[in-house]
């Protein structure tokens, strides 16, 4: 059904092509003029009558006898620099210097070199290069009679502070969280690996946006082949536009019909960086908090950072407490579904007659209830997340008294459904980034359940765990290391091995330098050469 | 590329076809199920004929009787009796569908009651279905009932708010005691099936008149084939509980060694083991106990926390654990039924023997030797190894 629809998106793409691409090309090639007015006249004509651009003319020089210009767009640019380090040495400084105003007027080398005192300086020839770099926030300056411009770096633009990212808080670990900000969210991750093998290459993605995408790797630890494949994929995007990594995400990844995602993501600096460590690769989005991480692997779903922070034992108890709940979020209606309908037989004797009791008078068949009642649930929650803050409370006021009791007291639903769509509810939210696909497995597993009972439960999760099993992400496993089998990684999946015992990175990500620390780790006591 | 779309539209539409047709052949909601949790069958007035009582539950009643506590104890009960009288019991549960709405489901049935003149006459014809239909189960208890089974699904206790329930719970609570056993489906077919051992069921039957009728277990029914022929007494119940290693405990009274007062044994942990041994022409069979226990209580004021007034205490216990097999023995075999499952261990460890055997043992059963040995230990006096009395000065 999606590959249909795919394909005939793809037929519409093509009919408009031709049209869409002629708008680009124009005057993209064609060079800069010596002449300042005729310079300034191009860049007005491309960017039209926009009020936050700014072109400042002014004379300069010793006896004030150049014109030049600096053109940026406001709003984007840090005004101080511009200020202090660009014209007040072209203005006011120059005069104090000896220099011959002669040499000075041709050559931009030489302001570039003695006079403007920022970090960032390029030369642009070409009106393309000085319109992008305006665009992203530089500073272009011209001069009368060069055909050259400087295009110097004053970025500097409103930006959300780091904060606590929403979506993954912990009770221990570093709190901050990444931003929107690339260049503040490749330091955050700088920050936290201090080693010139940190590679961090950048490309721009977007006909429109020209969104910076930068790949972050440790040169010395990724496998060669998966930089090459994500440079490979990222490269044959040819969008308009490219606004958050979710974007990305959806070019890139293995399996784009599957309801399982094959890239991780997260917003959190110091799992980035782990993730980095194992081996694989990183790749930021400008504009973004949330960092994409690939290879990703099915169980990294069930790992949180704090996860390795906290003791093992918890830990590993945590991990375990998550797979259950992932499994009671997918398959909790489902069992109550296929008991009650097929398997009167499996209940208890006295719950049982409890259920039946509640039961007694409802009008829906189970299956429909669960349908209800799932469905309802989704709404509220849905509403919760979009609504504002002080709305939301009412909703769930409102969905709670509803659902729990209205419902129930009105004899539509049972009060077991309730039981179970609530616990169902509560455990979907512990495996944050499994939620989406575990909602829509549910609901194939009710539909399976009320069709066919146990049997259509078993049929549903046979076909799920094939599916799994026939993933992959960049080429790793997605069921990794289960299948295939990885004895020695098993030390990260349902339990979380002490630090020092997890000597090894895992095996089908990290193989091309599997080894992560010494081995004899283990603290102990203080031997007799240590005390001597 | 639209081939395959095609096909994969084609697969979709097939198993969304499936769904509805392979589903729902069996599938009941809850509430167009009636449970059935007891089964009585009774003679009926009619010779050859059979009177067949389901109880089936009304669960909204057992929910709000509870809720309504006892103030409407003269209310509607949470139970409904159905009887029905006709030949075949599988007919007569057919039947039932003329006069209850709801379909009979049987698997959570707690009990089958028979009354004890239908198993004088034989159970066999009885039992078939309860053991061929899919919906039954082997795991529910069989009791033989001395009154009416009808009558006996009608005693309600305070306890229970369901007379099958708390039937199902009595027989089992006898485990306290181990002086009735706990006989389930697929025990008393294994029995029944086999060459020689005799099936066992507990007995039941109702006490007091009007509203302060109970039940009461007491002792066991013997059978020989299907066919009811004797009963044990609680004594000789437990007797042959020992034997068969199905005591979990129980309590036994010896006279204390000094001659004052009673001492009660109670048993925590038993064990026994039968193995036959088949010399020239005799049958003897060894059995071995082993038994622990502690004090539970002593009417004396002798201190018993002595090794040697243990020691004799012990033995004391062996004597009363042998003589309860010997009381059970010596019914068995003036009923000639193998309730101990002679005949079988004998089958397992001389099979060769047993083919001249088997066709005799009517005649051979009631000369088996059997050898005792008796092993007990008691293991602790309670909270306390002085009993409390006025210090002597």
């Amino acid at each position: 059904m999606f590959r249909s629809i795919h394909s005939k998106l793809r037929f519409w793409q093509l009919a408009n092509h031709n049209g869409a691409n002629a708008n680009h090309s124009e005057n993209s090639q064609s060079n800069l003029f010596d002449n300042l007015n005729k310079n300034l006249t191009a860049l007005k004509g491309v960017f039209g009558n926009s009020y936050d651009l700014n072109m400042r003319e002014f004379n300069f020089g010793d006896q004030g006898l150049t014109r030049g210009a600096i053109i940026f767009l406001s709003g984007m640019t840090d005004t101080a620099i511009i200020n202090e380090s660009i014209i007040k040495p072209l203005m006011y400084d120059i005069r104090l210097s000896s220099r011959q105003e002669t040499s000075l007027l041709n050559n931009m080398s030489i302001i570039q070199a003695t006079l403007l005192t920022v970090g960032m300086v390029q030369k642009a020839s070409k009106i393309d290069e000085v319109v992008d770099g305006c665009l992203s926030g530089k500073t272009i300056l011209l001069m009368d009679g060069s055909k050259e411009a400087l295009v110097i770096g004053t970025e500097g633009w409103e930006t959300r502070g780091l904060d606590e990212p929403k979506t993954e808080s912990v009770v221990r670990g570093p709190r901050e969280g990444f931003t929107e900000n690339l260049l503040t969210n490749t330091t955050l991750l700088r920050r936290k690996i201090k080693n010139p093998n940190l590679t961090l290459e950048t490309m721009k993605i977007g006909e429109r946006t020209k969104t910076m995408i930068c790949v972050a790797y440790l040169k010395d630890l990724v496998p060669p082949q998966l930089i090459k494949e994500i440079q490979r994929r990222l490269q044959r995007i040819k969008t308009d536009a490219i606004l958050e990594s979710g974007y990305i995400e959806q070019f890139i990844e293995d399996a784009p019909f599957s309801i399982f995602s094959t890239v991780a993501n997260s917003e959190k600096p110091d799992l980035v960086a782990a993730k980095i460590l194992e081996g694989r690769a990183a790749i930021f989005v400008d504009g973004t908090p949330f960092v994409l991480s690939v290879p990703m692997v099915f169980m990294e779903s069930f790992q949180s950072a704090e996860d390795y922070y906290s003791r093992p034992y918890f830990a590993s108890v945590v991990r375990l407490l998550r797979l259950l709940a992932f499994l009671i979020s997918i398959t909790a209606p489902a069992i109550y579904v296929a008991l009650t309908t097929f398997h009167q037989e499996l209940i208890p004797t006295s719950l049982l007659f409890t259920m039946a009791a509640s039961e007694e008078g409802v009008p829906f068949p189970a299956m429909a209830e669960a349908l209800i009642m799932g469905t309802t649930f989704e709404i509220l929650r849905e509403a919760g997340v979009r609504l504002p803050r002080p709305i939301g409370q009412a909703v769930s006021i409102v969905g709670a008294l509803v659902i729990g009791e209205a419902a129930v007291g009105a004899g539509i639903i049972g009060e077991p459904m309730v039981i179970v769509i609530a616990l169902t509810a509560i455990c979907s939210f512990v495996v944050p980034s499994q939620t989406d696909s575990g909602t829509i497995l549910r609901l194939i597993l009710v539909i399976l359940a009320g069709a066919m009972g146990g049997f259509g439960i078993g049929v549903g999760l046979m076909g799920t765990f094939i599916h799994l099993a026939s993933l992959r992400s960049f080429g790793t496993p997605y069921l990794s290391p289960f299948a295939p089998l990885s004895t020695q990684d098993l030390k990260d999946t349902f339990i979380r091995a002490p630090i020092w015992a997890m000597f090894t990175r895992p095996r089908t990500i990290g193989w091309h330098d599997p080894e992560r620390q010494e081995f004899r780790l283990k603290p102990s006591r203080p031997t007799e050469e240590d005390k001597s | 590329m639209k081939n395959r779309i095609g096909f994969i539209m084609k697969i979709m539409v097939c198993f969304m076809l499936i769904l509805p047709i392979s589903g729902c052949w069996s599938r009941h909601e809850l509430n167009s199920l009636s449970f059935v949790v007891g089964v009585g069958l009774d003679k009926a007035e009619k010779p050859g004929e059979i009177q067949l009582t389901t109880q089936v539950v009304k669960p909204g009643e057992l929910k709000s009787s509870s809720a309504k506590n006892k103030s409407s104890e003269s209310g509607t009960n949470a139970y409904w009796n159905i009887k029905k009288t006709g030949y075949l019991a599988s007919e007569i549960i057919k039947d039932f569908s003329h006069e209850s709405s709801h379909k009979l489901y049987f698997p959570h049935n707690q009990v089958l009651i028979f009354e004890r003149k239908l198993a004088e006459e034989g159970m066999q014809p009885y039992i078939d279905t309860f053991i061929r239909d899919i919906e039954t189960r082997f795991n529910v208890l069989v009791v033989v009932s001395e009154d009416r089974a009808s009558e006996v699904l009608d005693v309600s206790t305070g306890l229970e708010k369901l007379p099958a329930i708390n039937i199902a719970k009595l027989v089992e609570t006898q485990k306290i005691t181990s002086e009735s056993p706990t006989v389930k489906l697929i025990d008393f077919i294994r029995r029944l099936m086999s060459k020689t051992t005799a099936p066992i069921a507990p007995l039941i039957r109702v006490t007091g008149e009007g509203n302060e009728k109970t039940l009461e277990v007491f002792g066991t029914a013997v059978f020989k084939h299907d066919k009811l022929v004797g009963e044990l007494n609680k004594r000789e119940t437990r007797g042959l509980l020992w034997v068969i290693n199905e005591v979990k405990g129980g309590m036994i009274n010896v006279a204390s060694s000094s001659g004052d007062g009673t001492v009660s044994l109670e048993i925590t942990r038993a064990k026994s083991k039968m193995t036959p041994v088949i010399q020239a022409d005799t049958i003897l069979i060894k059995i071995d106990i082993k038994a622990e226990g502690i004090v539970n209580s002593q009417s004396g004021s002798e201190n018993i926390a002595s090794p040697d007034i243990v020691f004799s205490l012990e033995k004391k216990l062996s004597a009363e654990i042998g003589k309860e097999i010997m009381a059970a023995l010596k019914t068995a075999r003036d009923l000639n039924s193998d309730i101990f499952g002679f005949g079988d261990s004998i089958y397992w460890k001389y099979p060769s023997e047993w083919k001249k055997l088997k066709m005799k043992w009517d005649e051979v059963f009631p000369d088996v030797e059997v050898a005792l040995n008796i092993d007990t230990k008691l293991r602790s006096t309670g909270n306390i190894s002085a009993p409390a009395v006025p210090a002597k000065e």
